[in-house]
């Protein structure tokens, strides 16, 4: 825009001539011959004051940027503009003032820009003072680097940390208080990264003012000033020596604990939260014979015995399903083939990682194998201690009546003889009293037995099947030895009026009798079955398909005491003594038929002799 | 032949929509390179069986993981077979509108599943019963499952 240019004449200051500019400043209303003061228009009342002191004084002056509020359209508020405005008084020749000269130049443009400025540089202030609150109170050591790598600025915190005096020199201290292992690799660190441009972050160890070494995360960033070239590199220091020894720590606790596991002579594994196996110790590698990438994730199923392998597969779906602890006893194959009993553990730990889970296989086969010979044994013990007793109850009471014939025959004897010699009447006496006291120890032995065994105790109405399943169940070692599958049936008679401790120390014979006589060469198969005859009286049947027996004419000879059909058989031979003989004294009887080589049937009638 | 077994995530839950292209894609390429196997969808999860041959696996499985649908693809069992498992290739998983699912060639309801062919290992049903519960979740799939209870 052209300068306004106007002249003021006389003291009144009445306008002159007013160029087209000054006029748009003006505003229409101003006139040629007007004065100032009656027709101000955009005039303000200060500069109209000042125009008269500057014809009055005959000396001119200048006002930059003065504002000018210009008139605009009646409901917009007038735009400040800014004029830089020369006043200069006007002569006549060399007469008094005869008027004024107005100048005005629009400077708006230039004055918002300064203004702007003004602005920019109180905001610039206000937020350097803000960075330097900041990076003074916040803990981290703040630094500027050079290229040169000499420190352009390092924040107090560094001062306190390392204690340090504020005139310390920087560039020579710094690298004295890194610990002399982590020196020269920060050296290299940050000269290689200055080297090239960008920016580092490493961790060292620092001096602290009490003589102990932090460790220190150092980071920073390079300041381009023009595409690959940086000239600052802007940092902060962070303690972060805390955190290190705790991850250390975490480090070390877990590596000794892999070692603790590894050194372990049993198996232990671990497995994600969906029941994957991520890791195997070493010895189950040395077990098994397999690696970790053999067994895979489900593999450890595969060194189970096979008929088990299903069954503790399902259970380990069921833990993973629940979360519930695993168990479980199986057979687990060395690496020789070998299957050994161990006891399989696992337990889901959940923490912040989520679960996982935590197993163990213990190696029980010694401790099983033990316990099954003890069972075994304790088995056997048990029964002969049983037939025993049972044998002494009925070879008790076998012996009352030849002891009631003897007594008989000796009474007789007595009245019909006479004795000389009175020492044949002691002996007489003695006799008599040696015969009674036969009688009080069979009588004593008969209920000491009783007592215990319950042989005389009432009968009962007995079910056959649970009677015959618990019977069984003492003799599962003998059966699963003979590889014997057992069919009972009570359905036509399933109860029996019995007495209990008889009827199960029958069922235990003549299992027993049929699983030793078991035929090698094929498995046995015993069936035992009740019925009813026509009479409607209970019968057992018990058949087996062992090896036989030679029957010989005379009336049940199997039936004496100790007689063993096969000598080379372990047994007390009692057996059947006592089977027949409990039957006997009940009022029944015992058939036997028996082919060699194909078996034998035991037929008892309960209640018919 | 080998098959693979692998387990990942839905980078973003996949619609009816995308399930049922995926579903029709890989029927016809698979039935055109003799693979066979099983998917498992559910809220993201997602566990794949294949089988086939392994010049054509190989490439495939390579393929799969790097499908940008899915992420953190973490291969579980990669191992030679004698016999295949699966007559084809099938989907199973949760429709949100299940009627025009039912008539889909290859489409499985996941409680409809059959339990884990007995042609696999144990050691390989197991598996896969592990990866269909950490796919379902346990109320889909009953403890006790499958091949195992045989
Ligand atoms: C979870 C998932 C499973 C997939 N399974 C198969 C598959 O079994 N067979 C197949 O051909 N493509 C499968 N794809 C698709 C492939 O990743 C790929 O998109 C497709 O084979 C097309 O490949 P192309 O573009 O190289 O032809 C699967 C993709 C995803 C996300």
């Amino acid at each position: 825009m052209p300068a306004g240019v106007a002249t003021l004449q006389g003291a009144e200051l009445r306008y002159g001539f007013v160029n087209e500019a000054m006029q748009a400043v003006l505003g229409p209303a101003v006139r040629e011959g007007d004065a100032v003061a009656e027709h101000p228009g955009a005039i303000p009342t200060d500069l109209l004051e000042v125009m008269r002191q500057v014809y009055d004084a005959d000396r001119p002056f200048v006002a930059k940027a003065y504002c000018l509020p210009l008139p605009t359209t009646a409901d917009e508020k007038p735009a400040p503009r800014y004029f830089d405005i020369a006043l200069e008084p006007v002569h006549e020749g060399d007469g008094p003032v005869s008027g004024l000269l107005l100048f005005a130049v629009d400077v708006t443009v230039q004055e918002e820009a300064r203004q702007r400025a003004h602005h920019l540089s109180i905001e610039t202030r206000r937020l350097d003072t803000r960075l330097r609150v900041l990076t003074e109170t916040v803990p981290q050591i703040t630094f500027t680097v050079d290229a040169d790598s000499r420190f352009e600025y390092v924040s107090p915190q560094w001062y306190y940390f390392t204690g340090q005096p504020p005139t310390a020199d920087l560039n020579a201290i710094w690298p004295l208080l890194i610990h002399p292992d982590d020196r020269l690799r920060v050296l290299y660190q940050s000269d290689t990264a200055r080297a090239s441009g960008v920016g580092w972050s490493y961790e060292y160890r620092l001096r602290r003012h009490d003589g102990q070494y932090r460790w220190m995360l150092s980071r920073a960033l390079p300041e381009l000033h023009a595409p690959d070239q940086a000239v600052f590199w802007h940092g902060a220091l962070t303690e972060v020596h805390d955190q290190r020894e705790l991850a250390d720590a975490l480090r070390r606790g877990e590596a000794e604990l892999r070692f603790l596991a590894d050194s372990i002579p049993e198996l232990i594994w671990t497995a994600t939260a969906e029941g994957f196996i991520d890791y195997y110790n070493h010895y189950t590698g040395e077990y098994s014979g397999l690696t970790k990438e053999e067994l895979g994730p489900t593999g450890w199923i595969n060194l189970l015995e096979p008929s088990e392998q299903a069954g503790a597969a399902r259970r380990w779906v069921q833990s993973i399903a629940t979360g519930l602890p695993y168990e479980g006893l199986f057979r687990m194959r060395r690496h020789d083939g070998r299957y050994r009993w161990h006891i399989i553990r696992a337990r889901q730990l959940t923490d912040e990682r989520g679960p996982r889970w935590f197993g163990t296989c213990t190696d029980v086969d010694d401790q099983y194998r033990l316990r099954e010979v003890l069972q075994t044994q304790y088995d056997e013990l048990a029964r002969t201690n049983r037939d025993l007793d049972t044998f002494v109850y009925t070879a008790s009471h076998d012996l009352k009546q030849p002891v009631l014939n003897l007594r008989g025959l000796f009474d007789e004897l007595r009245r019909s003889a006479s004795f000389d010699d009175p020492e044949e009447g002691e002996i007489v006496g003695m006799l008599d009293e040696a015969l009674l006291q036969l009688d009080i120890t069979l009588q004593d032995l008969a209920a000491t037995v009783q007592e215990q065994r319950g042989l005389s105790a009432p009968v009962e109405a007995l079910d056959l099947r649970s009677v015959a399943d618990e019977v069984l169940l003492g003799l599962r070692a003998q059966v699963q030895e003979a590889e014997a599958t057992v069919s009972l049936d009570f359905e036509a008679a399933p109860t029996l009026t019995y007495g209990r401790a008889n009827l199960r120390s029958i069922l235990h014979n003549l299992f027993s009798n049929a699983l030793k006589f078991a035929d090698p060469a094929r498995p046995l198969h015993l069936t035992v079955r009740s019925s009813l005859t026509d009479a409607g009286q209970p019968v057992l049947t018990v058949q087996d398909n062992g090896m036989g027996m030679e029957l010989p004419g005379r009336p049940a000879p199997v039936f004496q005491p100790f007689a063993r059909q096969h000598p080379h058989i372990a047994g007390a031979g009692v057996g059947m003594y006592l089977v027949q003989r409990i039957v006997a004294s009940r009022g029944g009887h015992l058939q036997v038929s028996s082919t060699v080589g194909e078996g034998t049937t035991f037929t008892i009638h309960w209640f018919e002799s | 032949m080998i098959h693979i077994v692998y387990m990942s995530r839905a980078v973003r839950p996949l619609s009816d929509q995308d399930l049922q292209e995926l579903l029709m894609q890989c029927r016809r390429d698979n039935a055109a390179h003799n693979v066979t196997g099983v998917l498992f969808y559910s809220h993201g999860n997602i566990a794949q069986l294949i089988e086939g041959e392994k010049e054509v696996l190989e490439p495939l499985f390579e393929t799969i993981s790097r499908d940008g649908r899915h992420s953190n693809v973490i291969k579980l069992v990669d191992k030679p077979i004698t016999v295949r498992s699966f007559s084809d290739w099938s989907m199973a998983f949760h429709p949100l509108e299940p009627s025009g699912f039912e008539a889909l060639q290859g489409f499985l309801l996941p409680h409809h599943l059959p339990p884990p062919p007995s042609s696999l290992s144990i050691a390989d049903s197991l598996l896969v019963d592990l990866v269909k519960l950490a796919v379902f979740g346990a109320e889909e799939v009953p403890a006790g499952l499958g091949a195992l209870d045989a």
